[in-house]
């Protein structure tokens, strides 16, 4: 399969640069794969699970924000939390969906809170379920 | 050496001292501060840069993009993110960046937004309009913070509050140099790409080009404030460290030149004993 130059990169630092055969990643429109030779393309990502196949092997990621771009031909991924499914620390994603379980539970939480548990709980899930998988 | 009593001096010597331990403890703790600092300019950077050169990339490439962070504006209510140091004893390191500001913001109704305490006095002192921000100590921002902050400038601009918006910092070149500026992140700068009869390329946005900027716009711009964060960060540090080096030394010359003083003013002392007891035992 043709490669094309990958580069993830996240505030903790570079995260992956070099070749890659495909990237499939979750935008706030929907999961989008892209091979090589995709034409340009800016799209913001929202939160969800990321595979790359690198020489044929598929690695999963749990991948939360940020963006997604192809400019001639080279594709930048930079999300706000990039993690290797290996790399996931399952515990503490229980531990966090715990968390945010007993603030949706509790009927006096302020809407902000609410707001806030709902996103944690979402990442903790996509987290568990991207550390399910490896 | 007539005059200076040995006390006098022996005391001055003591003093010297003690600020040369702290000068010296002061040194130390920075530097290994700075080690630390400076891991996290070289993790975020790549970041810093990658961003920034892909929302230039992208504002480049398509010229027919309406989106309101892309239009320019005439910059007569700027708003300034200054990021400064929270503790002084850095060199020029607070007031060089916060100098910098005063300097381009002379004569315009400008707004700003200080990071550290040294940043929030120097606009206070001067009397110039600020807007809070809930961290009052830059060494306690984290990344989120940086992100919720970015959210609420966003909206700010979108509501007109103010027409431009610049974050200036120090970033971090090396341990020996470190220099302030000034980056201006709204309304995104456009420059003009030569394209020597080059075909335009097309670039698809999803869902559209306003939606794709009004999400992208405030993760950038925390992204950016992030990055600039921790290149003042490390800066702050790397200054600190120089100028307690060179107090030190300073402390030592000092110190060493005292010393001098010191031994002189014994010596003569005793000289003038002895002529005194030889010229009593002549009579």
């Amino acid at each position: 399969m043709t490669n094309f130059p990958l580069k993830i990169v996240t505030p903790s630092g570079l995260v992956y640069d070099g070749e890659a055969e495909k990237l499939i990643v979750r935008t706030t429109t929907g999961d989008v794969a892209i091979l090589a030779r995709h034409i340009n393309y800016v799209a913001p990502l929202g939160m969800g699970q990321a595979s790359v196949t690198i020489r044929g092997e598929k690695r999963h990621a749990a991948c939360i924000g940020g963006m997604v771009t192809v400019m001639n031909g080279a594709v930048t991924l930079v999300p706000t939390t990039f993690e290797w499914a290996e790399d996931i620390d399952v515990a503490r994603a229980e531990h966090s969906e715990q968390r945010a379980k007993t603030v949706l539970e509790n009927k006096d939480a302020s809407e902000t809170d609410l707001k806030l548990a709902e996103a944690r709980l979402k990442r903790a899930l996509i987290r568990q379920s991207v550390a399910a998988q490896k | 050496m007539a005059g200076v009593s040995t006390k006098e001096i022996k005391n001055r010597i003591r003093s010297m001292e003690s600020t040369k331990q702290i000068t010296k403890a002061m040194e130390m703790v920075a530097a290994s501060k700075l080690r630390k600092a400076q891991n996290q300019v070289l993790s975020s950077r790549p970041y810093f840069e990658i961003l920034y050169a892909t929302i230039n990339d992208i504002v480049d490439a398509d010229n027919d993009v309406s989106s309101i962070y892309l239009r320019p504006t005439e910059g007569k209510k700027p708003l300034y993110v200054v990021i400064a140091g929270d503790r002084g004893l850095a060199g020029g390191y607070n007031s060089n960046v916060c100098k910098l500001v005063l300097q381009e913001i002379k004569g315009k109704d400008a707004c700003v937004l200080p990071m550290g305490k040294k940043a929030t006095e120097f606009f206070k002192a001067r009397q110039i309009p600020m807007l809070e921000f809930h961290c009052h100590e830059a060494q306690a921002v984290t990344i989120g913070d940086c992100f919720s902050l970015a959210k609420r400038l966003c909206k700010l601009f979108r509501d007109g509050e103010y027409d431009r918006l610049v974050v200036a910092y120090t970033s971090f070149v090396s341990v020996l140099s470190q220099t302030a500026g000034t980056l201006q992140m709204l309304p995104l700068p456009r420059h003009e790409v030569q394209r020597d009869g080059m075909p335009r390329q097309v670039t698809v946005y999803e869902p559209g080009s306003e939606e794709v900027f009004e999400r992208i716009i405030p993760e950038y711009l925390g992204g950016i404030l992030y990055g600039a964060l921790c290149e003042s960060r490390a800066s702050e540090q790397a200054a600190r460290r120089t100028a307690m080096d060179s107090a030190t030394k300073n402390a030592e010359e000092m110190i060493a030149d005292l010393s001098l003083k010191f031994n002189r003013a014994r010596q003569a002392a005793i000289t003038q004993e002895i002529t005194e007891i030889v010229a009593g035992s002549k009579q």
